[in-house]
Order: C-alpha cells, then sequence, then structure tokens
C-alpha cells in the first residue's frame, strides 16, 4: 500500500543484507537495505498517563545464519528502553542474539537474529509511546417535554506522538488511578508516595504495570480493509466499540480499524442511547451546588434505561434540550464523572430563572435562659424563684435561640417541579416543621415539596438553637409529631 | 469516497474523492451547500447557539464532509451535526460515522455515510463567541404617573466576525423574529411592548439603604422610584429580564421628559422592577432616637425600650404615601451596640403599628404613611410619627 510507506515514514524496520556482514552493528557508508512494511498494528491507550503501547507487526524474510534488523524512530516519542522484538511465526527456530544501541545514531537500535533456516517470520514489535491520548465525551438531549433523552457518547484519539498510524486496531483503556496502583504494587510503595520515585523508575514499572495488565490482550487483527468494504456495503454502519472487562479495568476496542495522523485527533461515537428516561429535580444543597436552588437532569447507567453496558469514562458532557421545532436550547456543559454500571448521572444545569426560590426569616426570639451565678459553678434557670435578680455577677450562660423561617417557592416553568432542600444547621439544633422532614446526616436537614405549574409553596420551619450553657449535643433534633421538642 | 466542504468564515466543502484524509490528494472536486436556514438561539444567559440548516449531497456509502471556521470563534467541542428525518418519497439515511481533526486548522471533517446518493437536511449547532445580546427598556409614564408604556428592546451585539444573512432569533422571552445581522453590526428590536401598565411612584426613606440627606440635621434621604408589578395583562406571563431602562414622562404636549434611567433587575413575574427616579425634594424628613431606657432583667440581660421621632412635611401640592424603611437589627446597634445576635423586638404603642406584612419580616420594617398636599396658603403641614420598639433579651 502505497500510502501506507509513506505514512510509514518515521518508524522504519530495515532488513539489511550482504555478502560480508559481521555480526557486530555494520559501520559502512553504503548499505543496502530492504524496508518491510507493517503488516498490522495495534494501539492500546491509557488516557491519563500519557502511554501508549503500540503492537506491530511485519513479514521478514530470514535467511539462515544471522541477519541484522535496524529499527529506528526519529522525531517520534517513543521510549527506546520499551522496544521489544517477539517472533509470532514460527515461535521456534529464530532468536534475537542481541541488540545494539549504537552511540553515533540515536533513535535506533540493531537486533542480530539467528535462524536455523531461510523462511519467511512474521515478527511482533512493541513498544511504548507518549503523545497519543483518548477522552471521552459526550452529547446529551432532552426531549422537548424533558421526560427522556438521548445520550450519545464518544471516544476522541489524538495522534501527537509525531507517527501516522494507519489502519490501526485501537484499544482504549479506562480505569486510570488503577495503573498507579499497579505501579504502586510494583514498587512496594503506597500511592501516595509515588512521587519519590525517580524519573527513570517510575517509567519503567509504569511499562511493566501496562504490559502485565495487557498480558491476555489479543494479537492485533490482520489488516481490515474496512473501508472500502464498508463503502460497497448497502449503508455503512457507524464503528462499534466493543467494551470488555478486564480486572478492575474496562477496554474499549474500536471495530476495525483506524487511521490517525500524526497531528490528527478523531472522534468516534462509542455508543448512542435514544430515550434515556430521566427526571427532573430540582436541589437546593449548597455544598454541593452554591447558594443557589440547582435544577437537575437525573438518569441512570442500567440496562432499564437502555445503557449500562459499561461504565461511563470521565468526559465532558454537553446538555441540550430539544425545541421541538428540529432545534435546540443549550443548557450546560459539565465535566461527567466516572458513572459505575449501575450508578446514576446528574446534570447540573445550574438555575432555572423560571423558579423563583426566596428565604424569609420571619421571626426571632429567645427563652429558656441559664444564668451564671457569679461565675462558679452554679447555674439558675431565669424565672425560677431564688434568683438574685440584680445582681451584677450574674451573667447568661444558656438560651435557646427560635428562628422562624419562610421558604417561598414559585414555579413558572409550566411544568408541576420536584424541589429537595438540604439544610446544614450546626449546633444542638430543634428543627421544627410539619415538612417531613429526614436527617441527610447529624446536622443537616433535607425535605422535599412538589410545586404546581404556576404554583407557590410556603415551607414553614422553625429552628430551635441551644446556645451556650444549653448545647449538650451537637446534632439536629427531629421532633416526632413535627413541633414539639423534647 | 466524497468530501465536503462548507467555505466563507464558516464553510463547509463536500469533497468528491477517493482521498483519505490525510490531505494528500492534491485533486479534489468539492461542492458548497449552501445555508438553507439560520437559527440563534440567545435564550442561555451566557452562551449563543447558532444552528445552521443545510442541504448536503450524498453519494451512496461513505462521504467527508469538511466544516472550517476561520476567524471566527466557535467552540469546537459544541458542535453538533444532526441529519434531520428525510421526507417520505426520499428515504435516505445517512449517518455519521466519525468527526476528524486536522492539525493547525479550525476545521473537522465528519464521515458521514448515506444508504443511497441523494441529499439530506442536516442542522449544525454551534456554540459562537462574540455574539452577544443585552436588554434594554424604555417607559415613557403618563402625565399623572399612574401608568405607563413599557417598551421591551433586544440589543443583538455580532463580534463574532460572521455575517448571516437571514437569522431567526429566539432571546428566550417574547416573541421570534427573522433579521439579518451583519458582520460587527448591532440590531436593536422591539421584542415587546406593554401598554398602560399600572406604576406606583413611590417615595422612600430608608436610613440603612438610602442614608441621610444631611446627616447633622438628622435629615433622611428621600428616592422616588417607579414600581411596575410583573404581573397582570399582557404582563407576567414571562420574567423582565435584567437591563437598562430609560425613564420617561408624557410633557401633555405630544411629547416627552426624560426623567432619567436606571439599571432594571431581572424580574420574576408576580415581582416588582423598581427604576430609581431621583431624590425627592419636597418631602423632608427628619430622623431621631426620641427615648431609649434599659431595664435588667436579670444579670446582664436587658430590655431596651426605644421611640425614633420622625418629623414629616410634604412641600408638594399633591398628597403622596412615604414608605418609611428601618431596619430593627441597625436600630438595636446603634442604641447598644452589636451583640451580633438577632434581635428580639416588638412593636410598641407609637403611630407606626402596623408595618406591610408582604414586606416586612424578621429584620425590615415598612410603614405607609400618607402625607396631604401642602395648604393652599403653601404651608406644609409637619407630621410626628413615633416607631416604638422593646428589644427584648439583650446582652
Amino acid at each position: 500500500m502505497v500510502s501506507a510507506m509513506i505514512l510509514n515514514r518515521i518508524v522504519r524496520l530495515f532488513c539489511l543484507f550482504g555478502l560480508l556482514l559481521p555480526l557486530a552493528v555494520p559501520a559502512r557508508n553504503i548499505d543496502l537495505a530492504t524496508v518491510p512494511e507493517r503488516r498490522t498494528v495495534q494501539l492500546t491507550i491509557y488516557n491519563s498517563e500519557d502511554l501508549t503501547l503500540v503492537r506491530e507487526s511485519r513479514v521478514v524474510t530470514f535467511k539462515q545464519g544471522v541477519n541484522p534488523l535496524q529499527f529506528s524512530w526519529a522525531n517520534t516519542l517513543i521510549d527506546p528502553t520499551s522496544v521489544e522484538l517477539k517472533f509470532r511465526e514460527p515461535k521456534a527456530g529464530i532468536e534475537v542474539l542481541d541488540t545494539t544501541f549504537p552511540h553515533d545514531k540515536p533513535q535506533m537500535l540493531y537486533w542480530n537474529v539467528q535462524s536455523d533456516a531461510n523462511r519467511e517470520a512474521v515478527i511482533e514489535i512493541s513498544y511504548f509511546t507518549s503523545g497519543i491520548s483518548w477522552a471521552a465525551d459526550y452529547l446529551a438531549i432532552a426531549d422537548p417535554d424533558e421526560k427522556a433523552l438521548r445520550l450519545e457518547s464518544f471516544v476522541r484519539v489524538k495522534n501527537n506522538s509525531g507517527e501516522d498510524y494507519e489502519n490501526a486496531q485501537v484499544r482504549l483503556v479506562v480505569g486510570t488511578i488503577n495503573l498507579v496502583e499497579k505501579i504502586a504494587e510494583l514498587a512496594q510503595l503506597p500511592v501516595g508516595r509515588l512521587e519519590e520515585l525517580k524519573k527513570e523508575d517510575y517509567g519503567n514499572l509504569r511499562q511493566k504495570a501496562a504490559r502485565r495488565m495487557l498480558a491476555p490482550a489479543a494479537p492485533a487483527p490482520m489488516l481490515a480493509m474496512d473501508s472500502v468494504a464498508g463503502a460497497m456495503a448497502e449503508m455503512v454502519a457507524p464503528k462499534e466499540v466493543i467494551k470488555e472487562g478486564l480486572s478492575e479495568y474496562f477496554i474499549y476496542t474500536i471495530e476495525g480499524t483506524e487511521t490517525v495522523p500524526n497531528g490528527w485527533a478523531k472522534r468516534l461515537r462509542s455508543f448512542e442511547a435514544a430515550n434515556v428516561p430521566m427526571t427532573v429535580e430540582y436541589r437546593y444543597r449548597p455544598r454541593e451546588y452554591g447558594e443557589q436552588l440547582t435544577r437537575l437532569y437525573l438518569l441512570r447507567n442500567d440496562t432499564a434505561s437502555g445503557l449500562g453496558v459499561t461504565p461511563l469514562p470521565d468526559g465532558m458532557l454537553r446538555v441540550f434540550r430539544a425545541n421541538g421545532r428540529d432545534g435546540l436550547s443549550y443548557l450546560a456543559t459539565q465535566n461527567l464523572k466516572y458513572a459505575p454500571i449501575g450508578d446514576k448521572i446528574e446534570l447540573n444545569l445550574g438555575t432555572d430563572p423560571a423558579v423563583v426560590f426566596e428565604l424569609l426569616k420571619q421571626k426571632v426570639y429567645r427563652d429558656n435562659f441559664w444564668l451564671q451565678i457569679k461565675g462558679g459553678n452554679l447555674y439558675r434557670k431565669l424565672g425560677e424563684d431564688g434568683l438574685p435578680k440584680l445582681e451584677m455577677e450574674v451573667q447568661v450562660a444558656g438560651w435557646d435561640e427560635h428562628t422562624v423561617y419562610r421558604q417561598k417557592i414559585r414555579n413558572y416553568s409550566g411544568k408541576p417541579i420536584s424541589v429537595q432542600i438540604r439544610r446544614e444547621i450546626p449546633g444542638d439544633i430543634v428543627f421544627r416543621s410539619r415538612l417531613n422532614p429526614t436527617l441527610h446526616d447529624f446536622q443537616t436537614v433535607q425535605w422535599t415539596a412538589e410545586v404546581a405549574a404556576a404554583g407557590k409553596a410556603d415551607l414553614d420551619y422553625e429552628i430551635v438553637s441551644r446556645q451556650g450553657y444549653n448545647q449538650k449535643q451537637n446534632r439536629v433534633e427531629l421532633p416526632v409529631d413535627g413541633v414539639t421538642a423534647r | 469516497m466524497n468530501r465536503t466542504r462548507w467555505l466563507y468564515p464558516l464553510t463547509i466543502l463536500l469533497l468528491c474523492s477517493a482521498a483519505p484524509l490525510d490531505a494528500l490528494a492534491r485533486i479534489k472536486l468539492t461542492t458548497l451547500p449552501m445555508r438553507e436556514r439560520v437559527e440563534i438561539q440567545l435564550d442561555h444567559p451566557q452562551v449563543a447557539l447558532v444552528e445552521e440548516e443545510r442541504i448536503v449531497p450524498l453519494v451512496k456509502g461513505v462521504n467527508q464532509v469538511d466544516f472550517s471556521w476561520a476567524n471566527t470563534r466557535i467552540d469546537p467541542d459544541s458542535l453538533v451535526l444532526r441529519i434531520l428525518a428525510p421526507p417520505a418519497d426520499q428515504p435516505l439515511e445517512a449517518k455519521v460515522l466519525s468527526v476528524s481533526y486536522p492539525p493547525n486548522e479550525t476545521a473537522l471533517v465528519w464521515s458521514v455515510a448515506a444508504s443511497a446518493s441523494g441529499a439530506v437536511r442536516v442542522r449544525i449547532s454551534y456554540v459562537l463567541g462574540g455574539l452577544g445580546k443585552d436588554f434594554h427598556y424604555r417607559a415613557v409614564a403618563d402625565r399623572d404617573e399612574k401608568t405607563l408604556n413599557l417598551t421591551q428592546l433586544l440589543r443583538v451585539n455580532n463580534n463574532a466576525n460572521e455575517a448571516y444573512d437571514t437569522a431567526e432569533f429566539w432571546a428566550g422571552v417574547g416573541e421570534r423574529f427573522n433579521k439579518p445581522l451583519g458582520l460587527n453590526e448591532t440590531k436593536e428590536v422591539q421584542l415587546g411592548r406593554f401598554a398602560a401598565v399600572p406604576v406606583r411612584k413611590t417615595y422612600t426613606s430608608s436610613p440603612m439603604e438610602f442614608g441621610y440627606l444631611d446627616r447633622a440635621q438628622d435629615k433622611l434621604n428621600v428616592p422616588m422610584h417607579y414600581v411596575i408589578k410583573n404581573a397582570g395583562g399582557t404582563l407576567g406571563q414571562e420574567p423582565l429580564p435584567a437591563g437598562k431602562a430609560r425613564i420617561f414622562q408624557d410633557d401633555g404636549k405630544g411629547g416627552s421628559a426624560f426623567l432619567g434611567e436606571d439599571r432594571g433587575k431581572f424580574t420574576a413575574p408576580d415581582d416588582e422592577l423598581t427604576l430609581y427616579l431621583g431624590l425627592a425634594r419636597d418631602i423632608a424628613v427628619r430622623r431621631t432616637v426620641d427615648h431609649n431606657e434599659r431595664q435588667r432583667i436579670a444579670g446582664n440581660l436587658y430590655r431596651y425600650d426605644v421611640t425614633l421621632k420622625y418629623e414629616i412635611e410634604n412641600f408638594k401640592d399633591a398628597p403622596v404615601t412615604l414608605d418609611l424603611v428601618e431596619s430593627v437589627r441597625q436600630i438595636r446597634n446603634d442604641v447598644r451596640g452589636d451583640s451580633g445576635r438577632d434581635p428580639e423586638w416588638k412593636l410598641g404603642d407609637g403611630t407606626l403599628r402596623t408595618p406591610d406584612p408582604e414586606k416586612s419580616d424578621a429584620d425590615t420594617l415598612l410603614f405607609h404613611v400618607d402625607l396631604p398636599a401642602r395648604a393652599a396658603a403653601g404651608q406644609a403641614q409637619k407630621q410626628i410619627h413615633t416607631l416604638r420598639l422593646t428589644l427584648n433579651n439583650e446582652w
């Protein structure tokens, strides 16, 4: 293939033939070389480690005896220590005698290969390179009535490695932290101390971890004429991205082969799911979303939703809503965090101007005063007999602070809405209301409200905060009947 | 394999050649699908989404469709190509296979498979930087300041380095409209017109919010506002987005007088849009703390009885209503210092006893005080009002 020869301009494999070949590296000015072309190539890309394992196979004709092979990779980001040569077919009768890295020719090595017969052999050269990365991204388009959405997932492979990879089988490793853990395991260090490793040691361990992880990897496929064959077919289908679990990882294998020239990026659809059921929820959770009522789309990465085949890797997610007139409304862009199979997915759309959310402080009062007498250990409740009323040495030591709030919600969105409110109230607290609240945690109250289309809701509650001497606990208490404190 | 490219700053090209994506092909045939329709969605507060429809000829098999956007600020990650449903009599199925991004170019190449040769209608959506919008209002009050005509204007600023011969705009409120939008052009269109909207002219004194005109003489500022409720009639269907408002008044002679301008805040339905008109110099309000007495409850726990006195004069020849606003927390801080706690208070038997429940809360009190017009002789009648407060449980 002519273009393949042109594209594979950087990584070259030469078979050097000559009558008087010494066993050492040839040092002549006049050479004759043949260039066996790549037959297959497989890329396995780890997205966070800037690490790609390249496996390529080539067919080489060996003569009986010693055959020098030259492998060079000028202007690429190949790690020279990672280059390995294996014989795939035949497996016996051929062996590497030695490997030489000539001092005067960087980015080049020579193998001396001993063959016990004249034969054609399939060799596999593998190495690690930097500069190839992949990332997931997503497109979500909600229906106009916001009951379901179409979720499309993509993988984008970017090649800045200095080398063109044509008709390569592309495999993407999902699971980044685990590689670090594997490195830590090999280094016998905790993950947090990996920075202590020398760069060189880290690189070696990283390669080792990656190779070990991919030990059962499938051999690189034979060259597929997918695009040509596809054009002949009735209708070329988008390539499938095959997902398979491997230990703690997922490997996405792009169907067929891909050509990603140096400098180019290519984006392919990983999956698409139409009609993913979703709900809309409004949440007030200041710790997560800031001091605002936030609108969310909620869905699940499960089979019932038409998803759940694979975890969803981290990636940018763009959310639109179809406007029912072939058009879209842009809603938000967010970074989707890794979503395991079965887990929920929350798309944060920010505030909704059609829903007004106001908190009104209606009243404040204090009672249950306890006074400390003369700075000692004697405390008396205000109003009890025997309190030295006018003594200057009597100080307020404890009291209950009552604050009455009204949470007002007005819904102009045209649809009924569901609102969930969480309020973190530190201290010794009694939360009085008729809102059927629950405790999200020991100091966070949570309740929900449904607000009809064009409706309003006034959610009243009272916070009793036991202060000073009265504070015995640090938690929120919800009275059984909603309003009566113990 | 066919390849298409869209040209001009925003360009689509269909390239008919057997070349792969690597630009090795030197001989190309290119078709240029024109824009059939453009929609510009400005409903998002920060970003403009442009959607263009084009009819793209495809041949059976795999087609390369190039899209390039030289010198414009398209967010390439936001680009979405959707193939719209074909007409029933032309069931051509097309699907995007992949997208390729060439190096050092503001371009991408969609690889599109077609089940048969024919044309498909595609819609390309992208977020475009440099295309901004803002809202403006023009309010013309009638002679007696009871109603006004409110005009809502949308201004679209095109610094996106791309011209649109015609585009349908949608600003999230108001009607959709079609207009051309040239390079570096600003287009202003009327989005809504609300006639005879009831308006309330308010005179407000609030030491906390508006301060003193003359602190030494205890004279408060009395700003004037037009208050428009976003409700009733044609209003109240949608929020009024934030924007600058220019305020005029009918001068009774067929013209209008400019009263001033203010920045109107985002106003949800049923909320009030308040537009500042300036200070009223014909209403004088003197505010003093007339009485401040501390009573011990026990130990260091006290109760404070506080009386605020207001001497109010209306020099206008028309009766007005003054809104007196107080912050109880501020009063407490003034009379005994800030304890850091919310004040606990009770209204006493002063003349100001019934705050407006809609505009008052645990801290803020708002009283409406009716002021008669000055007498025919020119003498303004001084009104004395008192606000008595008990501040409980302070220490």
